[in-house]
């Protein structure tokens, strides 16, 4: 798998499932991205991790949101885990970076 | 039996009505209220087989004035107090009067008669009220038979004093909106004329362009530019003190003289003192004139600028701002005042002139422009060609709240423009198609040496944008072309975006208020948030939508 090449993995750690996505998140892809949070959530709590992140746009944004209030609704846990700084400046742009829960590592998300 | 044909019952008050339906009919068919009325006494006055028939109504300053009169006697015109004579006292009463023996009945002056000749024997008189009470009478004298007006009579004057109230509160309704249309065509034909003063826009590479935003239907602001014999071009702006008509008339004789003194090319300083001069002399009412006039020598490049109470000019070298301000006091306040002018080379620089109206434009509720706001926005277009830019400022002035007329003039030579393209791109409607269009966008800005966070959000409100085609206006992916063109002049990028989808409202498009989370619609907040002004407009061949963004960048030493 190249760097460029977009990925959503999602992966079971026992009640908390972590979704990597790598890649870049637009619209052609976000769909994928929002339907992995949406189906972790399902399981458990759960945390995207983002370092691989070169690119979001709305769609992915949107994506994350959906997840973020599908959490709250469960009652469930949900944070990000080491956003990129391409995804950072465009979750400060959305004004979204107080929003969301943002952890530096699975570890810190987990032990919230 | 005596013909009192009113009187009989059964026949008679059928006769009544009928000729009841028919006059409320004549009434309501006839919107003016002179002829209505005339029209209605006359017959009144046939109906009662009187000898004469007067109407009274009640004037601005409360008396009784006969304004319609038919018979062998007028006395149009003749105004009575509430109170006084027979109709004075069926006005103050509200209730109708008869009078059986006109020469020994007090309430009856005895003046009209002398005066004219006329030998009043009977009168009967009815209010004519509407809801809020008396607004006039009703008065028929002398039946023709000669013989004397009888209680009956009273009842059928009274019937009929009552469609003809209504018909006159109609008819003065129907007046004032006739009247009101009429002010409003005057005042649309004033406004016309006053735009018809205003110079022709010349075309081509003309360096002088004004604009007028009459705040109401007419204005107190004006401006003209001339060509003079020597070859040099002459400008004038000015803005008459108040607003209305009185500044109206005023703003076409000052604007008369400015242009008739500086015909003969005076100096700027003189050309102002001579029409302060002649304004002091002949205007008195405290109305005064802010105007600033000049000469420009096209040729040698040369400005030579006075102002009289003008705000200050404002010379513009695409970076920096130099304020010129006016030279002496307002025209027609001072008949001895003097005008300095100053004159300086223009270069590839922007005079503004602009009356106070551009920056007493409201940014909030009681928050004016200001200087620094109207310096804020031509710096902000100061990248773009004399012509859009004017169109540019104008637009974001009136998209702010105008509450004053206001006038702009920029002086500037036509500068060739230096826009090259960066980017050219054709693309179907795709999102699959995106990441290219970004890597190839990235890569263009990395080439002008943007600053990468910069970089990425110039890309990132592209893609929103080319998104938003795909989606919204195209409705969903397809093969139809998006069209990307970047271009930069000088320290201005421009993003342009072509599609061939059906036009889209523009006032559809408002950015959503980013305090509230939720997960749509943040591709235009993110456009909104990164260019410094985006545009959706119908292409110009009237296929498809073009969006226009723009993005200054201080580019630094990097050229």
């Amino acid at each position: 798998m190249s760097d460029s090449e977009n990925a959503c993995v999602s992966e079971d750690l026992g009640g908390y499932v972590l979704v990597r996505v790598r890649g870049e998140v637009d619209l052609s892809w976000s769909q994928r991205v929002r339907d992995a949070i949406l189906a972790s959530l399902g399981r458990g709590d759960a945390g995207v991790e983002l370092s691989q992140v070169t690119y979001i746009d709305s769609s992915g944004i949107a994506a994350l949101v959906e997840g973020f209030q599908t959490a709250r609704g469960k009652g469930k846990r949900f944070g990000l885990i080491a956003a990129s700084r391409q995804v950072m400046a465009v979750l400060q742009l959305a004004r979204l970076d107080k929003v969301f829960p943002l952890f530096a590592d699975v570890d810190a998300a987990r032990g919230a | 039996m005596n013909a009192a044909p009113l009187a009989v019952a059964g026949d008679g008050e059928r006769r009544a009505l009928g000729f009841l339906a028919e006059l409320s009919q004549a009434l309501a068919e006839s919107l003016d209220l002179r002829e209505t009325l005339n029209m209605a006494v006359t017959r009144i006055a046939d109906f009662m087989q009187a000898e004469a028939a007067s109407l009274f109504l009640i004037d601005h300053a409360g008396l009784i004035e006969c304004r319609i009169c038919v018979g062998p006697v007028d006395i149009t015109g003749l105004k009575l107090a509430v109170g006084q004579g027979v109709v004075g006292r069926c006005v103050a009463d509200n209730a109708t009067q008869i009078v059986r023996d006109a020469r020994n009945d007090t309430r009856v002056n005895a003046r009209v008669d002398a005066e004219t000749g006329f030998a009043t024997r009977s009168i009967l008189c009815a209010p004519l009220s509407n809801a809020r009470g008396p607004i006039g009478a009703l008065e028929v004298i002398n039946r023709r038979d000669g013989g004397l007006f009888e209680a009956d009579d009273a009842e059928i004057l009274r019937l009929v004093a009552a469609p003809a109230a209504l018909a006159i509160a109609n008819a003065q309704l129907a007046y004032g909106l006739v009247e009101q249309q009429r002010i409003k065509r005057e005042l649309e034909l004033a406004r016309r004329m006053q735009k018809s003063m205003l110079p022709r826009r010349r075309r081509g590479d003309f360096p002088i362009r004004g604009v007028n935003l009459p705040a109401h239907e007419i204005s107190g602001d004006f401006y003209d530019f001339f060509d003079l014999p020597d070859g040099r071009l002459a400008f004038v702006i000015g803005d008459v003190s108040g607003k209305g008509l009185d500044a109206a008339f005023l703003m076409v004789r000052v604007a008369s003289m400015l242009r008739w003194v500086g015909a003969h090319a005076p100096a700027p300083g003189a050309w102002l003192a001579q029409v302060n001069a002649e304004l002091c002399r002949t205007v008195q009412d405290g109305r005064f004139v802010c105007a600033a006039v000049g000469q420009y020598d096209r040729a040698d490049g040369k400005v030579c600028l006075a102002s009289a109470g003008f705000p200050p000019a404002l010379l513009h070298d695409g970076s920096d701002f130099e304020e010129l301000p006016a030279d002496g006091p307002p025209l027609g306040i001072l008949a001895e005042a003097d005008y300095g002018e100053r004159e300086f080379a223009l270069g590839q620089r922007a005079l503004y002139l602009f009356s106070d109206g551009a920056t007493d434009v409201r940014t909030g509720a009681t928050d004016r422009l200001g200087e620094a706001g109207l310096r804020g926005l031509i710096a902000r277009h100061a990248t773009l060609a004399p012509e859009p830019r004017l169109r540019a400022v104008i637009g974001d002035l009136k998209r702010l709240h105008l509450v004053d007329d206001t006038t702009l003039l920029l002086l500037q030579e036509p500068c060739g423009t230096q826009a090259h393209t960066l980017l050219d791109l054709e693309f179907p409607a795709q999102a699959a198609q995106m990441r290219n269009v970004r890597a190839a966008l990235r890569h263009t800005l990395d080439g002008q040496g943007v600053a990468p966070e910069l970089r990425d959000q110039l890309v990132l409100a592209v893609d929103e944008a080319c998104t938003n085609v795909i989606r919204h206006a195209y409705g969903g992916e397809c093969t139809r072309r998006i069209a990307l063109h970047v271009a930069r002049e000088r320290d201005m990028l421009a993003f342009e975006l072509r599609d061939q989808a059906p036009a889209v409202d523009p006032a559809c498009l408002k950015p959503r208020d980013l305090s509230e989370c939720k997960p749509g619609g943040l591709g235009l907040p993110f456009i909104a948030a990164t260019m410094d002004d985006w545009k959706l407009e119908p292409a110009a061949d009237g296929r498809g939508n073009l969006l226009r963004m723009h993005k200054r960048i201080d580019f630094g030493d990097h050229q």
